[in-house]
């Protein structure tokens, strides 16, 4: 599967195998994400109610968002780049791991969904800019982002949960998850991303599981 | 503290919240994530609007009733979030450095929090000055920054072997 060798090689990265071999940049790195998707969604929920007509009503939508968007952006690209670095460090894991791909599919749904804004509610603002509430397609993207933003926090904080030692994902097929995960076992075939400094026959077991919950 | 944390973890309840533990504990993190959410996006609010950053077509008072008492709610989500986490698992929380440390700024933070909310709004006209003073917007931003150590240390909970030798170090986490 050329993924998996792609993924493969990203584990193997200097980056990747730093952070993995660090007792402390894992948890501080996963710190700096919960903050900045923190400040993502509760600064996106303000705008959410505002369009619900549920508050900031008396305020114009357009003075608000400009207000607010610009550090909505750079908390997520925050909330990117060290979701990249957190998925560097155990890419397979991640790849296979089926919460993390329902978490990609919302955020890419989250997308979508603000695409739909701009190219309805979002083309008649000047109509409804301090109206107390958008119209309905603007409510239905609203009460659509609030669901996908808590999905996406439910997902998140469930990938911990599922790829920690013990409570793995049933492995699929080609894919060795035991590795990354787990001290050793015999007779395994491929190598651990952690095998940087070790002889070959016994990688070092990964000092710290990043996934403990 | 070990001992009470022990003796809590055999009590039926705590039993019931772990036998479910499959999804009733990352969907209690998941809502206890949610109210830091709201925090973090109310106290941003407030914070940029008296560094003058955001928010100006509003005054202080109302940015602060527009968000006050939804930090004031969350807060008390937290609370029994939190109440809920440490039930059922008391051991992984109680017998924990970055715990207790993250109670201690989370007291501060609390306070700090509470000045804003409820000191300062009803004063605006006599803390004029003070508002607009810069020892003010420093309060404003370490209030943000104890919120910030809080989440770090609500997450370190569950890397607390970090910490070495501070730590009470609880085998099998």
């Amino acid at each position: 599967m050329p993924i998996d060798t792609f993924l493969k090689s990203v584990e193997a990265t200097g980056f990747a195998t730093t952070i993995r071999d660090s007792i402390w940049m894992f948890p501080i790195i996963e710190s700096i994400h919960v903050i900045s998707f923190t400040l993502v969604v509760g600064t996106i929920a303000i705008i959410d109610l505002r369009l619900l007509g549920l508050a900031s009503v008396r305020r114009s939508f357009r003075r608000m968002s400009s207000d607010i968007l610009k550090w909505t952006w750079a908390a997520f690209a925050l909330a990117v780049v060290t979701g990249l670095m957190m998925f560097s460090t155990n890419a397979r894991v991640y790849y296979h791991n089926p919460f993390f791909r329902t978490k990609m599919i919302l955020l890419v749904f989250a997308g979508l969904n603000m695409l739909v804004f701009e190219l309805t509610a979002g083309r008649t603002i000047q109509h409804w800019d301090s109206a107390p509430s958008a119209p309905r397609a603007g409510k239905a993207v609203a009460v659509l982002s609030l669901a996908i933003w808590i999905g996406i926090i439910f997902m998140g904080r469930i990938i911990g949960f599922t790829t920690h030692p013990g409570s793995v994902a049933p492995p699929t097929p080609g894919v060795n998850y035991d590795n990354f995960l787990l001290p050793p076992a015999s007779g395994t075939s491929t190598s651990g991303p952690s095998g940087t400094g070790s002889s070959g026959t016994t990688p070092a077991p990964t000092p710290n599981t990043p996934n403990t919950q | 503290m070990n001992r009470f944390a022990h003796w809590l973890a055999k009590t039926s309840s705590s039993h019931t919240l772990r036998v479910h533990e499959s999804w009733l504990i990352p969907g209690v993190q998941s809502i206890h994530i949610i109210g830091i959410a709201i925090i973090m996006g109310s106290l941003l609010m407030i914070v940029l609007r008296v560094l003058g950053w955001a928010g100006t077509d509003q005054t202080l008072r109302e940015t602060t009733e527009r968000f006050g008492p939804w930090i004031l709610g969350a807060l008390c989500l937290q609370f029994v979030t939190g109440l809920v986490m440490i039930l059922a698992e008391p051991v992984r929380e109680l017998v924990n450095f970055s715990f207790w440390t993250k109670m201690v700024f989370v007291a501060i933070g609390t306070t700090l929090a509470g000045i804003f909310l409820l000191r300062f709004p009803r004063r605006e006209q006599q803390w004029n000055t003070f508002v607009n003073g810069r020892s003010f917007k420093s309060l404003a931003i370490v209030t943000f920054m104890v919120f910030l150590c809080i989440i770090v240390l609500g997450r370190l909970i569950a890397y607390d072997h970090i910490w070495g030798s501070w730590s009470p170090a609880t085998t099998g986490y």
